[in-house]
């Protein structure tokens, strides 16, 4: 009976810091007219889930909506899952979305596209990084592709968590730039970014590709070296690191984040998430979370978003047919 | 690299403010009552508790949410002597003695020894922590794909050799177990395995919903079975206190157990349930009367509590040394600690000493509270004993649902837990052992995933055996643990045949 009475005590806990009551004081008919949800296509404790909590907190500290706004988490199938349940949704129901969303139906795991939804916004990106060991032969990140165009599968190239996402694209794309045949790599995949640290420190693999917030912290304590990034210009803090740019490859490789609505949104709502959420990009609290992260401010509006996620679409449907992941 | 005790000492400060202890108990009472409930772990919760923590002091958040994960592991051990259904991974070893010593009348005195051996043991590795941190990161590194799968088919090994004439129906069940874990997406190639076009199925079936379908919801289906026969004497509950005697017997598994669960939390991925278990099997392979493990032996429960415990400890190094989250529950604190602003990595120590200390004591600290918590609770648990079946088996099968369903909020999942308390129940009859089954599904997409890397560039597959001294010592231990058995029944056999009829 005490085990029930503590759980209950728990959960109720649980729940009242998901959701502490905001105001509500929304005339009638004026859109919200109930809470906002925001999906979190992923469980309690990742990236996406951090990004959507940080939204929702964000939007209701500076009570840039009306209303209270809850997250809910629904993880599984690399995000499918919840952007499902989105789709059969109004406009009260937003979610959190990235460039799988393009990957997984590419890749024939997903019947969803950007097209079933509306885009609201791209939020932010991280940029990519390629690091070797300390003692690696590679000086520069040319040198590493010479020798991978001499013999694409004499080296080891760790990534994480799948093939096709955004890592192993930036390296596929940079490398076939170099005339490299990216379909012999010798891929390893790992869990996480942890693991894929892990081994380059190990030794256990000779290149790794990940995002610079798993990286830069290695790099600057002279653990690993990163010899390039995905940016179009060199990153406060590794100013040392060049760019693809500037190493012959004409490519600027984003890992962004963004927000998706349910289809079929009036303009009028629509208008509404793109004040809501234009604001919020420029509060401090948003460059605060940003700069803990690694993040960098990628803003683009819903009409934006739809143009952007069409050019993605197109860049990944070339990138994964060469890197001999679809037909 | 020396150890500045000024820093360590200022560290102890902070940690004993009023503030931080009130994160420290906090913590560890959450902890101990989500590690206690079936599927409820600490991961789950600290995921939960991260809105809480957005505008916490970050030292206080870390100490908080550390305080939830070693609670827990003093909080796992409680169902699985008290009801046979671990509450985690790591709980798993405790159900081997703990439920036995609990229907012998002695369920007081395995939870007072699990509580002791889980503090001696996280004493030990905090000690561990500040004297070793960094070489033993190192250390961690050399671990590569070909040195973790050996290490997992250790553990496998020791877990089927573990079921003594049984070893046929051992490997069976460390089989489907295997099988299981081959569910979802395959890493290497992105190819879907037996996901049957369900996306709620393409990163496979969470462990925990194995072990609370089998466990908690076939314990179950087992006792309603038997529900209508007339229960026997009520079951003693026994003293609370253990005797001299037990203090003896499990003293130096206890100690014993602790160093070796910790190196095995300091590497990345292992942790809390590979340790307890090989702890356990050594210890019975070490035991002079290894017939006695497996029906109530206190050495049994003492070692994997001090093992786990201590490996939760060890779990912080890669992530305070280098940033990389040795376990599913540093991972969740490391991605809490990065949104205030904290960055782990391999500066940590020198940015932001102060921060880094109050952690470790906090520990000590906390370690100390949980003895003295789960002690005064013992008491009480015990009641649980003498709770009417009718009463509490519903409330058993209710808080699996519930615990299931945070897992992944998928009500599919309820769907598996289901068949998983099937599959359960028909092994509970057939008297298969359960352990290797849960094992295999904890460790198998890993040692699946680590061999195919390592046969990447390798010769044949056999030449990662003699890959490093590593490979090499950890292939004789599984050889050893596979073999020993049936050297010493050998031995045995022929001193009974020496004796005079």
């Amino acid at each position: 009976m005490k085990k029930l009475l503590t759980y209950i005590g728990l959960s109720s806990l649980l729940i009242l810091g998901g959701c502490s009551s905001g105001g509500s004081g929304a005339e009638a008919e004026q859109f919200p007219t109930k809470p906002i949800e925001l999906v979190a296509p992923a469980t309690p404790g990742g990236g996406w889930d951090a990004t959507a909590r940080a939204i929702q907190k964000i939007l209701k500290d500076e009570e840039l909506v009306e209303g209270n706004i809850n997250v809910v988490n629904k993880p599984g199938g690399s995000g499918e899952v919840g952007w499902q349940y989105l789709k059969g949704k109004d406009a009260h129901s937003l979610a959190i979305n990235s460039s799988l969303l393009i990957t997984n139906n590419l890749l024939g795991q997903s019947e969803l596209s950007y097209e079933d939804f509306t885009p609201l916004a791209v939020l932010t990106t991280e940029w990519i990084s390629i690091a070797v060991a300390n003692d690696s032969p590679f000086a520069d990140a040319k040198q590493l592709m010479e020798q991978l165009k001499e013999d694409p599968s004499s080296i080891k190239i760790a990534l994480a968590p799948g093939l096709g996402n955004n890592d192993h694209l930036s390296f596929v794309q940079a490398a076939k730039e170099y005339g490299v045949d990216v379909s012999k790599l010798n891929i390893l995949i790992y869990e996480s970014g942890g693991d894929v640290v892990t081994a380059l420190l190990g030794g256990h693999v000779d290149v790794a590709t990940m995002s610079i917030s798993e990286s830069k912290e290695q790099h600057l304590a002279g653990k690993f070296k990163v010899i390039s990034v995905s940016s179009a210009e060199r990153l406060e803090g590794l100013e040392e690191v060049p760019t693809w740019q500037e190493q012959g490859v004409d490519m600027v490789f984003p890992h962004w984040r963004g927000i998706l609505g349910p289809p079929d949104m009036t303009e009028e709502e629509i208008a509404y998430y793109d004040k809501a959420i234009g604001d919020m990009v420029e509060t401090e609290a948003w460059t605060e979370l940003m700069k803990n992260n690694e993040w960098e401010l990628f803003y683009k509006n819903s009409a934006e978003s739809a143009e952007f996620l069409k050019e993605q679409t197109q860049m990944y449907d070339t990138l994964l047919s060469e890197s001999g992941l679809t037909d | 690299m020396g150890v500045d005790f000024d820093v360590i000492l200022e560290g102890l400060m902070t940690a004993l403010e009023p503030m931080n202890l009130f994160w420290i108990a906090l913590g560890g009472f959450l902890g101990t009552v989500v590690g206690m409930l079936p599927g409820l772990g600490p991961a789950t919760a600290i995921a939960l508790l991260i809105p809480i923590t957005f505008g916490m002091d970050p030292v206080s958040a870390l100490v908080l949410m550390a305080a939830i994960y070693y609670g827990a592991m003093y909080g796992g051990s409680r169902s699985s002597i008290l009801l046979n259904t671990p509450g985690d991974g790591s709980a798993i070893a405790a159900t081997f003695d703990g439920y036995p010593m609990a229907q012998k009348g002695q369920a007081g005195q395995a939870l007072a020894i699990s509580a002791i051996a889980s503090l001696i043991g996280g004493l030990i590795a905090v000690v561990g922590f500040i004297m070793l941190a960094k070489p033993l990161a190192s250390f961690a590194l050399r671990f590569g794909p070909a040195e973790y799968f050996l290490l997992m088919i250790f553990t496998l090994s020791a877990i089927v050799a573990l079921s003594k004439g049984a070893m046929v129906k051992g490997f069976i069940s460390m089989t489907i177990g295997l099988l299981i874990s081959t569910m979802g997406i395959d890493l290497q190639s992105g190819v879907h395995r037996f996901t049957f076009h369900l996306p709620e199925l393409s990163e496979g079936i969470d462990f925990l919903i194995v072990i609370i379908g089998i466990y908690a919801v076939g314990e179950v289906m087992f006792n309603y079975i038997g529900i209508d026969k007339p229960r026997g004497k009520k079951k003693e509950v026994g003293k609370i206190w253990i005797t001299k005697d037990q203090w003896k017997r499990s003293k130096w598994p206890i100690i014993r157990s602790a160093p070796l669960g910790f190196l095995i939390g300091v590497l990345p991925g292992a942790g809390g349930a590979i340790a307890s278990m090989i702890s356990y099997t050594t210890e019975r392979q070490i035991s002079k009367k290894p017939e006695e493990f497996g029906k109530g032996a206190i050495e049994g429960l003492a070692a994997p509590e001090s093992s786990n415990n201590a490996a939760s400890v060890g779990a912080f190094i890669p992530l305070l040394t280098m940033g990389i989250p040795g376990s599913g529950t540093t991972a969740v604190i490391l991605g809490a600690v990065v949104m205030l602003g904290i960055k782990p990595g391999p500066l940590l120590f020198e940015n932001d000493p102060e921060l880094v200390w109050t952690f470790i004591n906090s520990m000590f600290i906390g370690n100390i509270f949980l003895v003295i918590l789960n002690i005064l609770l013992v008491g009480l648990l015990v009641k649980i004993l003498d709770t009417p079946a009718k009463i509490l088996y519903p409330l058993i099968l209710v808080l699996a649902f519930i615990g299931t369903y945070t897992l992944s909020y998928s009500p599919i999942d309820f769907t598996f837990l289901l068949i998983f308390g099937l599959l359960g129940l028909a092994m509970k009859l057939l008297s298969f052992p359960i352990a290797p089954l849960i094992l295999a599904v904890i460790v198998g997409s890993d040692m699946e995933q680590n061999f195919r890397k390592s046969i990447v560039g390798a010769d044949s597959a056999l030449s990662i055996i003699t890959m490093s001294p590593i490979t090499i010592v950890l292939t004789l231990l599984t050889l050893l643990s596979l073999f020993y058995p049936m050297i010493l029944g050998w031995f045995k056999k022929r001193k009974l045949n020496n004796l005079p009829k």
